[in-house]
């Protein structure tokens, strides 16, 4: 009788403890399927920016349109224009096309298309009078018809183009003369109204300035406090204090501190608004506390026999601790470290107040430029009504996560070299 | 023992951990160049004690010690004695082997290198070299000094400990429970390091090991419940002591 209780019991267990594994296990799963389909739905809405659709045009060189000759310096073809060569090649695809039809035909290009045929002509003089084929930058428009992200068969009066528009498209591409090519003006351009322009350079560059203004005020002050907070402080009142507000100044929301940086240095010091110096300032107070949290307790971790063994050699407290202590404490420090700054890299809300959500057209050359962020960058596309845009802003977010992977493994590095070396 | 030179002394030494008192009024002399053994059951303040003899008991916020402690006549325990300084004269050894995060070499290298002690590359390398001779190491490291202390055995951490402590030339070595974390064949080593060391050094050792006490020290101190209980030579100490709980304790009729 005992014994058949106890089987059943046995049996119990081992079924709860099958079950557990199960609702782990199904977590798991979960979690894994949220993650690729959030990744899947990205990259597949994002990889098309990476891709630039461009028209092969015939382009007649003409000296008398032009107003150049074979001695012309570089100003004066920089003054030229190349507008009326690049109208007449359009207007060639549909010769007989009526007058009102004409302006459908030069929207099919990008806006860009006759500076980009001007610095083709500043690489290439002596196609002076010459006719050359010359690869332009398709409209945005278009260019979503070729990535079949616009649906074809809506009303023309619901469309952005035209059935006239489309009929041209479709003998370019039977023609073969629409061509798909890697977008690098994606990385290399500034923003613009204009989605087949618009690239993330000036918020790329303004992130990496903006970090770096971040990564220099909070690394030394973070890494100071927080030595001086487990090492030297004396344990009282006030350094619990301290300890207390700096674990709940990690807590406070990151737009408090857009705020801070708008009353503190935009109204008070008056720095300079929309840049990635007063940026990099507000996010390094938020990083402050995320460096001090995790750099106290790496020194934390650090087993008291070490102090001892330095001491009893005589060494002073600051010889201790800077030459055996904190050695110690570095992996889980900077891992710390580049976990709180790739959270500040993410960071929008507080950006936004301090005007780096400012429509920003030129690649910041300092600090002190104004300039874009990428999550601002991807905040302001996802707000632009243009299809082009939809792709881009998620373009922009593989770029972020792009980032944020490298420097999370960065993080993982570091740990695990100093982890082997010392253990 | 009359005829020894007396290195350390303490004279009515109390010690408190805030409003505990862990020693009651020790009054003890080690001798220069011998082994003392302290012995008692855990709790009993030998580690307090010896924590006092350098001064490493200040780094408890809340510990008091009061008394005197003269080294070579003269006192340490006062605040205006370097501390540093005391620790240079009185090395120590833990319990747990503590080596340094860094090289076999640079764990021996630190104590010169901080406190000055050589002027080129060459003494240091020297000082290194014979501070692992004489810990009885230098045969199982030398080709190996670059890598890390950590790397090394818990017996070969503990001799490497132990050159860390003589590489600065100390006066005394304290050593608390040298051996309780290692085995019987790495106990025998450091034993041996011991009666080598004596020549040179004045050590104290506390230890949980009575026949480790009888093996490596002249003078032994039995502690108990925070008192000296019993100090005489070690030899009188276990074939004939004189307090009653002495030969309980050492005839293992408690502890």
């Amino acid at each position: 009788m005992n014994n058949i209780k106890k089987e059943a019991l046995l049996k119990k267990r081992y079924n709860a403890e099958k079950r557990f594994k199960l609702y782990g296990i199904l977590s798991i799963f979960l979690a894994i399927a949220f993650l690729f389909i959030l990744i899947f739905n990205i990259f597949s809405k994002g990889s098309g920016a990476f891709l630039k659709t461009e028209i092969l045009l015939n382009i007649n060189f003409d000296q008398k349109k032009l107003g150049l000759n074979n001695n012309s310096s570089e100003k004066e073809i920089r003054e030229a224009s190349f507008d009326e060569i690049l109208k007449d090649a359009l207007l060639a695809l549909a010769p007989s096309a009526p007058e009102l039809k004409q302006a459908e035909l030069v929207d099919i290009v990008s806006i860009d298309a006759e500076l980009e045929i001007k610095k083709f002509f500043l690489n290439n003089r002596d196609i002076l009078n010459k006719s050359y084929e010359v690869s332009l930058t398709l409209s945005d428009d278009l260019d979503q018809v070729y990535k079949g992200n616009f649906p074809r068969d809506i009303p023309e009066d619901r469309r952005r183009f035209s059935d006239f528009q489309l009929k041209i498209y479709d003998e370019l591409v039977s023609k073969n003369k629409i061509v798909s090519k890697l977008n690098w003006s994606f990385l290399t351009n500034a923003d613009s109204r204009e989605p087949e322009l618009a690239g993330v350079a000036s918020s790329l560059v303004g992130s990496f300035f903006t970090l770096f203004v971040c990564l220099l005020l909070s690394f030394p002050l973070g890494i100071l406090a927080a030595i001086y907070l487990e090492e030297f402080a004396p344990k009282n009142k006030i350094t619990e204090i301290i300890e207390v507000n700096v674990n709940n100044l990690a807590a406070v929301p990151s737009i408090v501190f857009g705020l801070l940086g708008l009353g503190v240095f935009l109204n008070y010091f008056y720095l300079p608004r929309s840049t990635p110096l007063v940026g990099g300032m507000v996010l390094a107070l938020m990083t402050l506390p995320r460096i001090i949290i995790p750099c106290r307790a790496a020194l934390k971790a650090v087993p008291p026999s070490i102090r001892e063994g330095a001491l009893a050699l005589g060494a002073s407290k600051v010889q201790t601790v800077m030459h055996n202590v904190v050695p110690l404490a570095m992996p889980g420090t900077l891992s710390g470290t580049i976990i709180g700054l790739s959270q500040a890299l993410g960071e929008t809300a507080p950006l936004l107040l301090i005007g780096m959500v400012a429509f920003i057209n030129v690649v910041p050359s300092t600090p002190l430029d104004p300039s874009a962020v990428l999550p601002v960058q991807v905040y302001l596309w996802s707000e632009s009504a243009e299809r082009g845009f939809v792709e881009k802003t998620s373009a922009t977010i593989i770029i972020l996560i792009f980032f944020l992977i490298i420097m999370n493994s960065f993080a993982i590095y570091l740990r695990n070299k100093f982890e082997k070396k010392w253990s | 023992m009359n005829n020894d030179k007396i290195k350390i002394s303490t004279r009515n030494l109390n010690v408190y951990y805030g409003a505990k008192q862990a020693l009651f009024n020790i009054n003890l002399d080690l001798m220069e160049k011998k082994v003392t053994a302290l012995i008692g059951p855990s709790g009993c303040g030998k580690s307090t004690f010896i924590r006092c003899l350098n001064r490493m008991n200040d780094v408890i916020d809340i510990c008091k010690v009061d008394g005197s402690i003269k080294v070579d006549g003269s006192e340490i325990n006062e605040k205006n004695v370097d501390v540093n300084k005391i620790r240079e004269r009185i090395g120590m050894v833990f319990q747990k082997p503590n080596p340094f995060p860094k090289s076999i070499y640079d764990n021996i290298a630190y104590g010169p290198r901080i406190h000055g002690l050589a002027e080129s590359q060459n003494v240091l390398d020297e000082i290194v070299e014979n501070s692992l001779k004489k810990s009885a190491l230098w045969e199982e490291v030398k080709d190996r000094l670059n890598q890390p202390g950590t790397s090394l055995s818990g017996g070969q951490q503990q001799r490497l400990c132990i050159a860390r402590a003589i590489s600065i030339n100390p006066e005394v070595i304290l050593m608390d429970e040298p051996c309780s974390a290692l085995d019987p064949i790495a106990t025998a080593k450091i034993e041996e390091l011991i009666d080598e060391l004596k020549k040179s050094y004045t050590i104290v050792i506390v230890t949980h090991s009575m026949s480790q006490a009888a093996r490596v020290s002249q003078n032994t101190g039995f502690f108990h419940l925070g008192k000296l209980m019993e100090f005489n030579l070690t030899e009188k100490i276990f074939k004939n002591p004189d307090n009653k709980m002495t030969q309980d304790y050492i005839t293992g009729r408690f502890g």
